[in-house]
């Protein structure tokens, strides 16, 4: 037996919130802040941790899937459509449960669009430049609902 | 084409700065016992025989580091706040700069008193600004604990008495006449119609790069859009934006609903009013209300255009307003995605745990790029 991430980070914030953060003089209001931060940042990350893994895989999924159909989508642009394919194939042979390539190869994706973005951009047709910015901000839509959903706990957002 | 090098000259300065603070080891929150020896070593040049006293840190914000403090001066008391850049902060921006406007704006809309600025650092260990306290407060007290004045719930009583306030001010800053009376340090883009835009465009740009913002497909099509879709601005329309005007920002008073000042004038330029406006309308700067938005808590958003242009007697443009409506929110995005994140993994800043807690918008700011751009230009 091993002790379990959660039970870990939970011991961490009851130390910060019962023993430290008591502890904290009213004038250390920066000390006081941050303390807070810190126990709410843990207790998010407490909820997320175990699903992490899979909401990082999907985001590359989703990127990747992008990719690919924009790829096939666009006409002409042949230098950021190979650097596209080439990084979209990169993406689907990463090792899924290495967590750094997943976030890697993500970045990656998405640089690569956002190279065929700007070229589509800057001298690509009408038909294109309209099929683009309908996938971008298709796939998009999903992806920043899935995103707005992950990131609810943290308390900003309205959703 | 977009003259990508096209910005203030302050703004260029600012970019060199930051290039060149990445390099510098990690930064540490100044300590009280240090704050109050630079602050005495300041004062017994300036005003030899003063005393500094009750150093405090003030709380909020995601910024600077602020303290107030007390300068004792041949027998009175006055109460005083430091506001000093980190080395790397979530907004880049110039002491200097801010301390003029406020000087300028003083008996135009209520303001601290700017009483003396530090713009290199001569002496303070970074950029400083000190100002005269103002009482008020920029939440209600009641309103929760909130890392910042994003979505701030004010309630009715106070809804009632803060709001022509509010658009009164903005309509007094927006009217203040900057040819008749320059503002040392700013300059006008009033080189072509689109100078406005494109200023304003290249400098957060310019940030993004610098700081290696993470990009996402919705980012590089907003900023391509932008780019494409610049709007002309007359010169009438060219008028001193605060940049940063919205509920979290001003203080009052809690009791009366009196404004007693308007802060963080860090973003203000001369720009296009609507610049301000979209700033002014971003969902998340207001509430929802079962389901309707209020702007700052204030306003609903066609209830708010149309008081502004009621009194100011501006007609505002609505392509030139969905166009910083694309603005506002990536340039929210800017600043927490890439120069909040950039500050915490360089440690350059004193409150890192908040940059990465405030990443945590980046959704519903990539949320408002997707609804905007999809809902196209306006007639």
């Amino acid at each position: 037996m091993i002790p379990s991430i959660d039970d870990r980070l939970a011991s961490v914030v009851r130390a910060l919130t019962e023993v430290i953060l008591p502890h904290l003089p009213p004038e250390a209001s920066l000390a006081r802040e941050q303390a807070h931060l810190s126990i709410g940042h843990l207790q998010i990350l407490r909820a997320q941790i175990d699903a992490a893994p899979a909401f990082e895989r999907e985001e590359l999924a989703d990127a990747v899937a992008l990719a690919r159909t924009l790829g096939e989508a666009m006409t002409g642009h042949d230098t950021p459509r190979a650097a596209l394919a080439a990084a979209a194939g990169k993406a689907e042979a990463v090792d899924s449960a290495n967590g750094g390539q997943v976030r890697e190869q993500c970045l990656a994706v998405n640089q690569a669009i956002e190279a065929l973005i700007a070229a589509v951009s800057a001298n690509g047709n009408a038909a294109d430049q309209a099929r683009m910015t309908a996938l971008v901000i298709g796939h998009e839509q999903a992806r920043a609902h899935k995103d707005r959903v992950w990131c609810a706990p943290f308390g900003f957002d309205t959703l | 084409m977009n003259d990508l090098s096209d910005m203030e000259a302050v703004h260029r300065r600012i970019l060199d700065r930051r290039r060149t603070n990445r390099d510098l080891p990690p930064y540490r929150a100044a300590l009280i016992p240090d704050v109050t020896q630079i602050l005495a070593s300041y004062f017994a040049r300036l005003h030899p025989g003063s005393t500094v006293s009750g150093v405090r840190r003030v709380g909020g914000g995601a910024s600077k580091e602020q303290f107030f403090f007390t300068l004792t001066r041949d027998g009175t008391d006055e109460q005083f706040l430091l506001r000093m850049d980190p080395q790397l902060a979530i907004t880049e921006t110039d002491r200097e700069r801010e301390f003029v406007l406020l000087g300028a704006m003083n008996g135009i809309v209520p303001v601290p008193e700017a009483a003396w600025v530090d713009p290199t650092g001569a002496h303070f260990p970074q950029a400083a600004a000190i100002m005269k306290v103002v009482s008020g407060v920029t939440k209600p007290s009641d309103a929760g604990m909130k890392v910042s004045g994003l979505g701030t719930w004010l309630g009715e009583d106070l809804r009632g008495k803060l709001r022509d306030q509010f658009l009164d001010i903005l309509v007094r800053i927006h009217a203040y006449d900057w040819r008749a009376n320059p503002l040392p340090g700013f300059e006008a883009p009033d080189a072509d119609p689109r100078q406005a835009a494109r200023w304003s465009f290249n400098y957060w740009r310019a940030l993004w790069q610098i700081d290696q913002g993470e990009t996402r497909p919705i980012v590089a099509l907003a900023e391509q859009w932008l780019a494409n879709n610049m709007p002309d601005c007359s010169p009438q329309d060219l008028v001193v934006t605060h940049g940063d005007y919205r509920t979290g920002n001003y203080l009052f008073d809690e009791e009366s609903g009196q404004i007693t000042a308007v802060l963080d004038w860090e973003l203000a330029r001369i720009g296009d009013f609507h610049e301000d406006l979209a700033w002014v309308l971003m969902q998340a700067f207001g509430t929802i209300d079962n389901g309707t938005f209020r702007a700052s808590d204030l306003y609903e958003r066609e209830e708010f255009i149309a008081a502004y242009e009621r009194a100011s007697g501006r007609t505002v443009n609505r392509r030139t307003l969905h166009f910083y409506d694309i603005m506002s929110s990536w340039k929210c995005y800017v600043i927490v995605a890439a120069n909040g994140i950039a500050a915490a993994r360089s440690q350059h800043n004193h409150q890192d745990v908040l940059l990465t807690f405030l990443a945590a918008t980046v959704a519903m700011f990539a949320d408002d790029l997707v609804r905007l751009l999809r809902q196209g230009q306006p007639a």
